[in-house]
Order: C-alpha cells, then sequence, then structure tokens
C-alpha cells in the first residue's frame, strides 16, 4: 500500500469543525480544573455559599485564586471592603495578561473584547498565547472559545464541589492546601531569572513582616507592592549598569514547549 | 479551619458584584486601551514582578501565618515539607493538575504521619 497516512498530531483535520478542534486544544486544561475546582467548590460551600452562588461566583469571577480567596477570608470573618480589596490586588495581574494579548486583538470591537475579558484566566490565557504566537491561524473566536470551554469545566466542578461539601464532612485544611499548591505552582512558572527568584524571597519576608505589623491581610497588599517596585527598580538598574549581570540571566526550565508562554511579558 | 461565617446569602450576593466588579477592570481597561494604542513600557516592566510577589506572599500566608493572631507559625511541617515537593513536582511536569493533586495527597499523608 503506497497510501500516506497523516500523522494526526501533525497535520490538523482541515474538515474538523471548530468545536471539535478547539475542544482538543482545552482539553489538558479543562481536565485540570477539575480537581481546583472540587477542592474549590467544597470550601466556597464550607464558607457558606450555596450551590446556586458557588455556580455564579464560578461564571463571574472565574480566578481559582480569587474564589479560594473569598473562601478564605469568609471563613475568618473579614470584612467585606477587605475582601474585594484583597481581590482587587489578587485579580491585578490580569492587568499583564490581557495586555500581552491585545497585540492579537487589534481591530475587535467593543462588545467582543468585552465578552474575551470576562473568560479572561490564567491558564486560558497561557493556551491561547502560546497559539497566538506560535499559529498563525489561530484566530480571536477560536481563542474565545477555549476560554468558554475552560470556564464551563471551572464552574461545574464547582457545583459538584459544593454539591460533594454539603454531602461530606471533609478536612478542610488539607482541601485548602490545594491553594497553596496552585500558587506554588504558579510560582515556579513564573521564575524566569535569578532576579525573579531574589524578588521571591524579598516579598516572603516582607509578607511576613507586615502581615504580622498589619495584623491583617493588608500587609500581602504593602508586601506585593513593595517587592514588585524593587523587582522593577532592581531590573531597570542592573540593565543599565551591568547588563551581563547573572542575576538578569534566564533560568533553564524543562518542558521548553511552554517558553513561547514565559516570554508573553517581553514585548 | 471551621465555617463560622454567618453571612446571608443576599451578601454573599454583593460580594459577588464586587468581586466580578475588581475581576473584570484589569481584565478589560488594559485590552480596551491596549488594542488601540502601545503598551507603556514601564507598566509591563513593572507588572511582570506583581503576580511572584503576590503568589509568594499568600503561600508564606497559608504556611506560616496564623489566620486568626497574625503571628508568625514555624512549625507547620506537614504543609513546609508538602511545599517542598510541590515545587519540585511543578518544576519538573510544568503541569498545575499534577501539582495540584500532589500537594493534596502530600498534606493529606504528611499530617497523618508527623
Amino acid at each position: 500500500m503506497n497510501k500516506r497516512r497523516p500523522n494526526p498530531k501533525q497535520v490538523p483535520d482541515p474538515t474538523e469543525p471548530m468545536w471539535r478542534s478547539t475542544l482538543r486544544v482545552a482539553m489538558p486544561l479543562n481536565l485540570s480544573y477539575i480537581p481546583i475546582g472540587l477542592a474549590c467548590g467544597i470550601l466556597l460551600h464550607a464558607a457558606g455559599f450555596n450551590t446556586f452562588l458557588t455556580g455564579l461566583v464560578s461564571l463571574l469571577v472565574f480566578s481559582g485564586g480569587g474564589q479560594f480567596l473569598i473562601a478564605t477570608m469568609l471563613t475568618i470573618n473579614s470584612p467585606l471592603l477587605s475582601i474585594v480589596l484583597m481581590l482587587f490586588f489578587l485579580e491585578l495581574r490580569y492587568a499583564l495578561l490581557s495586555s500581552s494579548l491585545s497585540p492579537y486583538l487589534k481591530g475587535q470591537s467593543n462588545r467582543f473584547l468585552f465578552i474575551f475579558a470576562v473568560s479572561l484566566n490564567d491558564e486560558n490565557y497561557a493556551i491561547n498565547y502560546l497559539k497566538f504566537a506560535t499559529d498563525k491561524k489561530w484566530t480571536v473566536r477560536e481563542a474565545l472559545m477555549v476560554e468558554h470551554y475552560s470556564l464551563l469545566f471551572w464552574a461545574t466542578s464547582n457545583v459538584i464541589g459544593s454539591l460533594i461539601g454539603s454531602a461530606l464532612k471533609i478536612d478542610l485544611s488539607v482541601v485548602h492546601f490545594a491553594l497553596t499548591s496552585l500558587f506554588l505552582y504558579m510560582i515556579v512558572m513564573q521564575l524566569k531569572s535569578h532576579l525573579t527568584v531574589l524578588i521571591c524571597l524579598v516579598s516572603a519576608v516582607l509578607a511576613a513582616f507586615f502581615m504580622i505589623i498589619t495584623k491583617s491581610t493588608l500587609g500581602l497588599v504593602i508586601a506585593t507592592i513593595v517587592s514588585s517596585l524593587i523587582g522593577f527598580g532592581l531590573e531597570e538598574l542592573l540593565q543599565k549598569k551591568m547588563p551581563d549581570s547573572h542575576w538578569l540571566r534566564r533560568l533553564h526550565s524543562p518542558g521548553s514547549k511552554k517558553s513561547v508562554v514565559e516570554h508573553s511579558d517581553a514585548n | 479551619m471551621n465555617a463560622v461565617n454567618n453571612w446571608n446569602s443576599t451578601q454573599h450576593f454583593w460580594l459577588i458584584i464586587l468581586g466580578f466588579v475588581v475581576a473584570f477592570i484589569p481584565r478589560f481597561v488594559p485590552l480596551m486601551l491596549f488594542t488601540k494604542r502601545a503598551i507603556p513600557e514601564w507598566f509591563n516592566e513593572w507588572m511582570k514582578f506583581v503576580p511572584v510577589s503576590l503568589f509568594t506572599a499568600l503561600v508564606v500566608k497559608d504556611i506560616f501565618i496564623d489566620s486568626s493572631s497574625y503571628g508568625l507559625v514555624l512549625t507547620n511541617y506537614p504543609l513546609m515539607i508538602a511545599a517542598v515537593i510541590v515545587i519540585y513536582i511543578a518544576y519538573r511536569t510544568r503541569s498545575m493538575a499534577v501539582s495540584v493533586v500532589v500537594g493534596l495527597a502530600g498534606v493529606f499523608l504528611l499530617s497523618m504521619f508527623l
């Protein structure tokens, strides 16, 4: 037989409908949302959210970190303003994500940008940024579809988690570590140079210091602002004074496929 | 961690609405502005240190700060060991799901034995 068999991974079938090709792209992310979404739903239930509100917050806030934060702060009886302020600083990082995606969304209507922004998230950003950067045919509609798939899986896992939480008794301190793991994962993915490792340590010390001083999570906000400014200042200084400094050198990271995404904020 | 919250659903609802607003603004405003004009360099340079600083601060809070007294706790060995494991797994696999699942399993087993 001399019929050539195309490699299914390399050559996408042009007749494949868009909903299936985008689902294939989004699937690894969708699956990884399940354990985190379940944990988040359980915690939100323990914090007093009913199942309907758990679904609503997953659709409207759509942020693992943000929703865990809401759950944690509610269980320690933080005031509304404090929760919303903390949430704002937590979500501020999306400013970075959406500005780095903006070159690919030029010329879209404000209505489209609105819909796109609502379901933007760390992880679907990573997928879409990689696709936009490497696949010339990747369209904004496909990007939006990936966002919607991840939103669907996230909200569904949260609702199921909420139902599990109401049916079973679960050790919450263990479940809460899902968030800590998620943050640790995101830190590791952010470590791009020796300088970022240094800023990590600076932020750790400052966070402990300011939280003990202020006796509140406001310390987190102060530590974040101060250490990000230190990082910004140090990098400017190093680039001007000693551009070959080992602090600016890139860190080796396994999984080089993702490196395109890590370059994201260099534009 | 005990559920001691006594807010009602209406209060939760308003929290969600306000949460939506503060989650939406940072996603939408840069997108709206920067699809029409160039991004200021300093803004990007500064913002790229925000996530790593914030996530570290949050991890420190989870592991080393007592959630009611805000005192320093240096004896949370299960969490500390599990955190090191998660960092290693995240570095090797670069998979979010694997990192989270290993973290959960790790802290569950470690807190049984330590």
